[in-house]
């Protein structure tokens, strides 16, 4: 029995990227940084980013490709099997998007949680792709990576909901007229279907068409408005319809019994990639108490399309990191309640980008680590029975 | 007629840079706190300039409406990272570990900054605070909020209440012990943040014992508020989750609606919620804006 591990996205940028982007001068520790890193994680051609950067004035794009190059190396050397690259080459997942995007405006940074922002843009006019954005990164990537890759794109849904609406939306005489929510949900699905055929769906479309084979459409964002799901599954629908090739979708810190049954209009979504280590305990053990994180797994189970379900095992908000153990357990769980190991990917809960490289890396060694002991237990007992 | 600003405000980018070079160890928390009292001597000069009423000094060290208050207590802490409404913005949730929490020591000058002018805190309601906890509001009012409001030196204490307006089946009967387990102190109002009230106006929220009741209008129908409103009305007409800037004309004209079509005699401006969803830049244009109408109001009216 094998069971398929991948990564979800982000990972933190190093140090000689975020610094040269911010235009702060490079000092040693950075190039010991990239020497460290470059040597652990068997880089190719390290040396010459390290001379690049004791030269100094490194070329940003250059930077960028070599940031590339060490993200995907941490992840295929920790033992993931279908990997990117960390989006290193990203500025975030939604500021990339729009910033490629006609239609938006920036309005400034906002808190997601203690000291981590993001940059929050308005739409201001009807949204339109101004060109394929995912394709640059991919090329590169095709050309350098050893395992399988998996391509995240934010979805059309999770855009709409963290931008502001100075366009869809009445933007005067609101003030005490009881807006009705009928009005405001008319808006987001214009806004939110505007961008997966405008925007969205002319990227996937390139894509494939330089090869992808595996793309997640990430939509964080998805259960931001309970009322609002079925345009969360429309605009995913609009996106992928027709197209030929395996669509994910990553959600995560959500109460996720909201999903339901909405996304069971979600026929083209093949795997669901979802976080919930943040919600379980860290005990041993596979009973249902011992894994209240998991407890809404069976409805995922009980998808009439039966999607596979990316099973996040590692909690990225915390240093704490899981033991093989914790993994294997977690693991476990899942594919008793799901009954068909098949139907069961493992992955941490969303993107490391908060974590250091160090947790990162220990955290997706043991995730791998973990794993391998769920496939022995699943082995030893399918022998047993 | 009033206008002030309760409730987190955002940080300048200033400032997110300072807490980002903290995180990754690229600068010192002293630099960090420099740089929180630039950002607050910024905000209340701000303030000044808008001509509001009461100062607040933006809570801009608390990390959500929860944190303090749970660092500070004993038998609660922070739990699973949550979703804050419908935003972007996550929390970590109350968490209680045992059935009669309580305050350990008071909010110190981190959280409760000094001011230069009279004064406006902002806390959790205690429904907020109890939420999800399995806690009774009234015991976190008693044993957690009440002896935070004693050590609070302030002409108002807002309490936000960003959940009770979306809770199904909840009646402002509920609030009510709680609430009045807080009297006796500052003076106190309950503000329902991003949300709509019709359903607690009719319920009675309006006769909870509090001196002031906050109401967003983003939500809420003007005909909603009961006629002859008889306390303070914090009128939420600064939408704090929208990027369009209000026009002070529009919203001093809605103050005058209050006034003509309710008999609201006591009126003050604020936000409809914290003003931390949008970025600084449109949240001091937003702060400017809300002390224009309140000027553009008390002038029509003279």
């Amino acid at each position: 029995m094998k069971l398929l591990t991948h990564e979800i996205g982000s990972l933190a940028k190093p140090p000689w990227l975020v610094k040269t982007s911010a235009g702060t001068p490079l000092d040693a520790s950075d190039v010991e940084h990239a020497r460290t890193w470059g040597t652990k994680l068997g880089v190719d051609d390290y040396e010459e980013l390290v001379e690049t950067l004791e030269r100094g004035n490194p070329d940003k794009a250059e930077l960028g490709r070599w940031a590339s190059r060490y993200g995907l190396r941490l992840l295929e050397s920790a033992g993931i099997e279908v990997v990117y690259d960390g989006e290193q080459q990203r500025t975030e997942m939604y500021a990339w998007a729009v910033e490629h995007s006609d239609g938006f405006a920036p309005r400034g940074t906002v808190r997601s949680f203690d000291n981590k922002y993001y940059s929050k843009s308005a739409v201001t006019a009807e949204p339109s792709l101004r060109e394929p954005y995912h394709n640059d990164e991919f090329t590169f990537l095709q050309s350098v990576a050893n395992h399988d890759l998996k391509i995240p794109v934010t979805g059309a849904y999770t855009i709409a909901v963290w931008s502001y609406d100075e366009h869809f939306a009445p933007q005067s005489g609101r003030i005490g007229a009881g807006h009705g929510r009928s009005e405001e949900l008319a808006a987001r699905r214009e806004f939110a279907n505007d961008l997966a055929r405008n925007v969205i769906r002319p990227n996937l479309e390139s894509l494939i068409e330089l090869g992808a084979k595996w793309i997640q459409i990430d939509e964080p964002g998805a259960s931001t408005e309970a009322d609002e799901l079925d345009i969360f599954v429309e605009s995913f629908n609009e996106s992928v319809e027709g197209l030929d090739c395996f669509f994910s979708t990553h959600l995560c810190f959500s109460d996720y019994d909201l999903f339901f049954p909405a996304i069971e209009q979600m026929h083209g979504c093949k795997q669901f990639c979802v976080g919930f280590a943040n919600y379980d305990t860290r005990e041993l053990g596979t009973s249902g108490a011992k894994r209240p994180g998991y407890e809404v797994i069976s409805k995922f189970r009980d998808l009439p399309y039966e999607p596979i379900l990316g099973l996040g095992v590692l909690d990225i908000h915390t240093d704490f990191v899981e033991s093989p153990e914790l993994v294997r357990d977690r693991i476990l769980y899942a594919t008793e309640v799901f009954g068909d190991p098949e139907r069961i990917h493992v992955c941490p809960d969303c993107g490391l980008r908060t974590r250091s490289w160090e947790v990162a890396y220990e955290k997706l060694r043991n995730m791998v680590e973990g794993t391998k002991l769920a496939e022995e237990a699943l082995a030893t007992a399918g022998a047993t029975t | 007629m009033k206008a002030f600003v309760p409730g987190i405000y955002p940080r300048s980018e200033q400032l997110v840079q300072a807490t980002r070079d903290l995180d990754r160890g690229r600068t010192s928390q002293e630099a960090v706190d420099e740089q929180v009292e630039r950002d607050l001597a910024e905000f209340v000069s701000v303030q000044q300039e808008a001509g509001l009423d009461l100062l607040t000094d933006g809570m801009l060290r608390w990390q959500d409406l929860f944190r303090p208050l749970l660092e500070a207590s004993e038998g609660l802490e922070t739990g699973a990272l949550t979703r804050f409404l419908d935003t972007n913005t996550f929390y970590r949730a109350p968490h209680a570990t045992t059935a009669t929490p309580k305050l350990g020591g008071s909010l110190d000058e981190r959280y409760v900054a000094p001011l230069p002018g009279p004064r406006l805190v902002t806390l959790p309601s205690p429904f907020a605070l109890s939420r999800g906890t399995g806690v009774p509001a009234l015991t976190i009012a008693q044993n957690v909020l009440k002896p935070a409001l004693e050590a609070v030196d302030a002409d108002l204490v807002v309490l936000a209440e960003p959940f009770f307006g979306r809770a199904k089946g909840a009646a402002p009967s509920e609030l009510d012990e709680p609430l009045a387990a807080l009297a006796g102190g500052p003076r106190l109002a309950l503000q329902l943040t991003f949300c709509d009230a019709r359903d607690a106006l009719e319920q009675g929220l309006g006769e909870l014992p509090v001196d002031a009741i906050g109401i967003d209008f983003y939500g809420t129908h003007l005909s909603d508020v009961p006629k002859g409103f008889g306390k303070l009305l914090l009128a939420g007409v600064i939408d704090a989750r929208s990027s369009t800037l209000e026009d002070p004309r529009e919203l001093a004209s809605f103050a005058e609606r209050l006034h003509d079509e309710r008999e609201v005699e006591q009126l003050a401006l604020v936000p409809n919620g914290d003003l931390q969803f949008v970025s600084e830049r449109i949240a001091r244009e937003k702060l400017l804006r809300l002390g224009a109408a309140k000027t553009a109001t008390v002038e029509a009216a003279a």
